[in-house]
């Protein structure tokens, strides 16, 4: 298959002073572009099972959850959240054992010489 | 109250067909570019006028005196950061979601503008080795990968599909369901102001796949209509394009500032965003060439944004941000330059140059197409002008001029 050109000629103006930031913009609006394109999708779904017969949008709003389904979802939410916060899970481990950037050079120190 | 966008480009058969989640992306890049406009860009007046400009007060001794200075002010600003970080990144990811589609369906769709291509009898001329001017070749305009002209063979049409679907997107559609809003403007002005002139034959420079171009045909069936781009893969394209919405239009790949066509051969020269995507030196020579080709009591119409002069300095430097956000070189320079002094030494009688208003078309699609619905093209057609919004409130900027009979 044939690739087309994906990047516009012409140096990308930086706008955030904060490396990285700009990164982590462009990164975000595209979950955020995903996230629309599935919202969309699930929309269409419960549209075509109208145009069936099936009024998904109706049995979901009166759907209940049993027990089971109620801790499947509070334990992947929760399993999300740890991912999405992963980093400060990392820094609260590193204060909690005293582990520092100071222990981290003097480790590859180390290691070198021993 | 702001206007609920929900409009939607005409199926034609030489447009690019996304699949389901091709589209909801691009929608969501329209949706993006509409929230930046209506959610954030208002936002910038205050941040200026509250925080950026006594900010830069405080650090100069002096308040912020023209463009320049603003832009100084507004770049350290989060809020502005946030805004144009935004504006960029949903020009980018609309570029993104219209290729990634186009090239996935490449093959059918070259296939279905040979097709077109074969069928309509008016010329199509186009060459690879054309040179494209370098204010077209140095930097892709405003971001689009690959800009208008590369190709890779004597019959690419893969830029023009690409430009198609996605300035259709960029212009949030307020250029009606076939993009053609500019070109119709201009076919009224010129059918209501001057009812008598009967054009015969007619070019449109800088036509890139005719979007503009075509309502000429449409309104002036028995004129002969050319439009001649540098961009070989679109004037490729807009002859497709032309026979898809059942319009024979003659396309060529020329330059607007030489097109080689016999002097005094055309009752009227058009463009449409052309000028502000040439360069200071090609301008002149572009008002020359049209005074050159004109026959004796010919027009010239050029529909492009405003000049500078007579707007204030906080919108000089919005408008101004696509100079240096979005790979348009010559926006804000060309602003600056004295359009009506260069008309004149090409030529035109001092006193048939002037600037003028052609009210937007888009109220003619109003109920004709599903998504344009009343409300909505009313609400797009009664705006105030606001810059850094895609288009005017009310009407296009036209400079027109006409050569002594």
């Amino acid at each position: 298959m044939r690739k087309l050109e994906r990047n516009a000629r012409g140096k990308r103006p930086q706008f955030y002073e904060t490396p990285g930031m700009d990164e982590a913009m462009s990164m975000i609006l595209v979950l955020a572009n995903e996230l629309s394109v599935v919202r969309d999708r699930l929309d269409t779904v419960e549209k075509v099972a109208a145009a069936k017969g099936i009024m998904l949008d109706a049995e979901i709003e009166a759907y209940e959850p049993d027990q089971a389904t109620l801790e499947a979802r509070e334990l992947r939410r929760q399993d999300f959240l740890a991912r999405l916060f992963y980093v400060a899970r990392k820094e609260a481990a590193e204060l909690a054992t005293q582990d520092t950037a100071e222990r981290y050079s003097k480790a590859l120190d180390d290691i070198a010489v021993n | 109250m702001d206007m609920v966008n929900t409009f939607q480009q005409h199926q034609h058969a030489a447009l690019p067909r996304a699949n389901h989640d091709e589209r909801a992306r691009q929608e969501f890049t329209k949706s993006l570019k509409q929230f930046v406009q209506q959610g954030l860009l208002p936002g910038l007046t205050p941040v200026y006028q509250t925080r950026a400009a006594k900010a830069f007060e405080k650090e100069h001794g002096k308040p912020p005196a023209d463009r320049w200075d603003i832009r100084k002010a507004m770049v350290k600003d989060l809020y502005f950061q946030h805004y144009a970080a935004t504006n960029r990144i949903a020009q980018e990811l609309l570029w993104e979601a219209v290729i990634g589609s186009v090239e996935r369906q490449l093959p059918e769709l070259e296939k279905a503008i040979a097709d077109l291509t074969a069928s309509n009898p008016a010329p199509l001329e186009s060459d690879p080795a054309f040179p494209v001017p370098r204010y077209v070749s140095a930097l892709d305009i405003h971001c689009m990968p690959g800009g208008y002209a590369s190709e890779i063979d004597g019959k690419d049409i893969a830029q023009g599909a690409i430009y198609d679907r996605g300035v259709y997107l960029y212009a949030m559609g307020y250029m009606g369901p076939d993009n053609d809003d500019m070109g119709r403007s201009v076919c009224n002005y010129v059918k209501r102001k001057m009812p008598g002139f009967q054009p015969k034959r007619i070019l449109d420079m800088g036509c890139t796949v005719g979007h503009s171009t075509v309502p000429f045909k449409e309104q002036f069936p028995d004129a002969e209509v050319i439009g001649i781009d540098v961009g070989g893969p679109c004037v490729r394209y807009a002859h497709a394009r032309s026979k898809a919405l059942g319009h024979d239009v003659s396309f060529m790949q020329r330059s607007a500032e030489d097109t080689g066509f016999e002097a005094g051969s055309f009752d009227l020269v058009v463009s449409h965003i052309l000028l502000h995507e040439t360069s200071g030196q090609a301008m002149p020579r572009i008002f020359r060439e049209c005074h050159r080709l004109l026959k004796p009591g010919g027009l010239m119409i050029h529909a492009d944004l405003p000049p500078f002069d007579l707007m204030d300095p906080f919108t000089q430097f919005i408008l101004d941000n696509e100079t240096y956000y979005n790979n348009e070189p010559f926006w804000g320079a060309m602003r600056d330059k004295d359009q009506i002094g260069m008309a004149r030494d090409a030529g035109f009688p001092a006193e048939t140059i002037r600037f003028d208003t052609a009210p937007m078309a888009i109220m003619e699609f109003a109920g004709a197409d599903t998504t344009y619905t009343e409300d909505a093209a009313e609400a797009l057609a009664e705006r105030e002008f606001t810059a850094g919004e895609y288009a005017p409130g009310g009407g296009w900027e036209v400079l027109i001029a006409q050569k002594a009979a």
